[in-house]
């Protein structure tokens, strides 16, 4: 990729919005041109400056008044001739799922973290940011995409963090973290999701009393979970055992960081 | 019962309005009308971006109501195409320095000024963290239209930010 061409890809290029073959090109591009590593600075100072603002949650009592407003008109329909009653009854429990909606489908979205995992893994640098230190990466992602990550330390079982990106799946912005038992690449995933329990693909699995799923797919292992908030996808060729006991580290320290 | 997305709903209201009781009634709407509009929800498709086109058109419908701003400004998206411009701005460039200095109110004011196809664009993206494919549908255009929406939206913004930092001399006037 040359100047032009990175300038051209500069906004999807800082916003994570580039295919990874792209993405990995203007990584190249800028680590060799030191211009266009000052322009893309610069743009993520921009949106770090712009993500700072403060955010006025919304009042309670809007909120209230929402639930109350819903309320009363599923009331007031259900008041229509009595046929309409299950339907309503029907719509507004349909809302409130619709609204802890699935964006997307588990099984597609762990397939696709499985084929980040391969991509990244024929491309040379595949993090954006080379730390072996948790804390760091962890602030990094703060910083960089508002993120709250878990970065667990696995340096106790011989796998060694290697750095992070910011991955785009299936519209949202994900974290991913990559380590190194060896030659032997492991991907730790952790996308956003709002659903409360996704259908997760494969063979479900206890691990240490918590439930997992294990899915095999391009000769990868994965494992794969979800806490309400984020689904955790594990992707390497490492045993499941080993992944078992990588995603059983990961909740422990999650656990710790949300009691804090 | 489960309000998701209700803060970014409201917030970008906020953004949008700049008044907030306008922000709890559109945002309000909002909710009723995804309420009885539930059955034309598609499942499995995004519901974070539906919520979103609903209140843009909520809010759109009211500024008609209005007589006020539309989404007008095509003129300035044309203009979008053939300027990278923030891309030419050079090394070195004293903007650079701005960011420290900016304070809390001159982002709401640059943003206010922003010509509104602009301003969602950049809300959206960077405020709220949609992503490119999720704004080309709240805003019902393509992505490349999007994306040269928010190039241009930035460098707006960019432009009028430093202006103010120059105003509160920060800055040191060049040329």
């Amino acid at each position: 990729m040359n100047c032009t061409e990175f300038r051209a890809r500069l906004h999807p290029y800082v916003d994570g919005e580039l295919p990874v073959a792209e993405m990995a090109a203007a990584d190249a591009h800028g680590a060799e041109c030191p211009e266009c590593a000052a322009l893309s600075r610069r743009e993520r100072e921009f949106r770090q400056l712009l993500r700072r603002q403060p955010r006025e949650a919304a009042p309670a009592e809007l909120r209230a008044g929402i639930v109350r407003r819903v309320r009363r008109e599923a009331r007031w329909r259900s008041a229509l001739p009595r046929i309409a009653v299950p339907a309503m009854a029907a719509a507004a429990a349909a809302i409130l799922v619709a609204l802890l909606l699935p964006t997307m489908r588990p099984a597609t979205l762990v397939a696709d973290l499985v084929d980040k995992h391969i991509a990244y893994a024929q491309i040379e640098r595949p993090a954006e940011l080379t730390s072996a230190d948790p804390a760091e990466v962890a602030e990094w992602f703060r910083q960089r995409a508002g993120l709250r990550v878990t970065v667990p330390d696995y340096s106790p079982s011989g796998i060694r963090l290697v750095g992070a990106r910011l991955a785009e799946a299936h519209e949202r912005k994900a974290a991913y973290l990559l380590y190194e038992k060896g030659r032997t690449l492991l991907s730790v995933f952790m996308v956003p999701v709002v659903q409360v329990r996704p259908e997760l693909p494969g063979s479900r699995v206890s691990y240490r009393g918590q439930p997992y799923a294990t899915w095999e797919r391009k000769g990868m292992r994965t494992v794969s979970w979800a806490d309400g908030q984020t689904l955790f996808g594990l992707v390497s060729t490492l045993d499941y055992e080993a992944l078992l006991e990588c995603a059983d580290r990961l909740r422990l320290e999650r656990a710790a960081q949300t009691r804090l | 019962m489960a309000v998701v997305h209700l803060d970014a709903l409201y917030h970008t209201a906020l953004r949008l309005t700049h008044s907030r009781p306008e922000a709890e009634d559109i945002v309000q709407e909002t909710y009723l009308r995804a309420f009885r509009n539930f059955h034309r929800f598609n499942v499995g498709t995004n519901c974070r971006a539906w919520l979103f086109t609903i209140m843009r058109n909520v809010f759109l419908n009211r500024l008609r109501g209005q007589g006020r701003e539309v989404l007008q400004g095509e003129a300035d998206v044309r203009e979008a195409s053939d300027t990278s411009s923030s891309a030419h701005v050079g090394l070195g460039n004293p903007e650079e320095e701005f960011f420290q200095t900016v304070l809390h109110g001159d982002i709401d004011r640059a943003l206010k000024a922003l010509p509104l196809p602009f301003r969602e664009a950049v809300v959206l993206t960077d405020l709220e963290g949609l992503s490119y494919r999720e704004v080309a549908e709240v805003v019902g255009c393509p992505i490349g239209t999007v994306m040269s929406r928010l190039s241009r939206g930035r460098s707006l913004l960019r432009r009028a930010l430093s202006r103010f930092a120059r105003e509160h001399g920060y800055v040191k006037e060049v040329e």
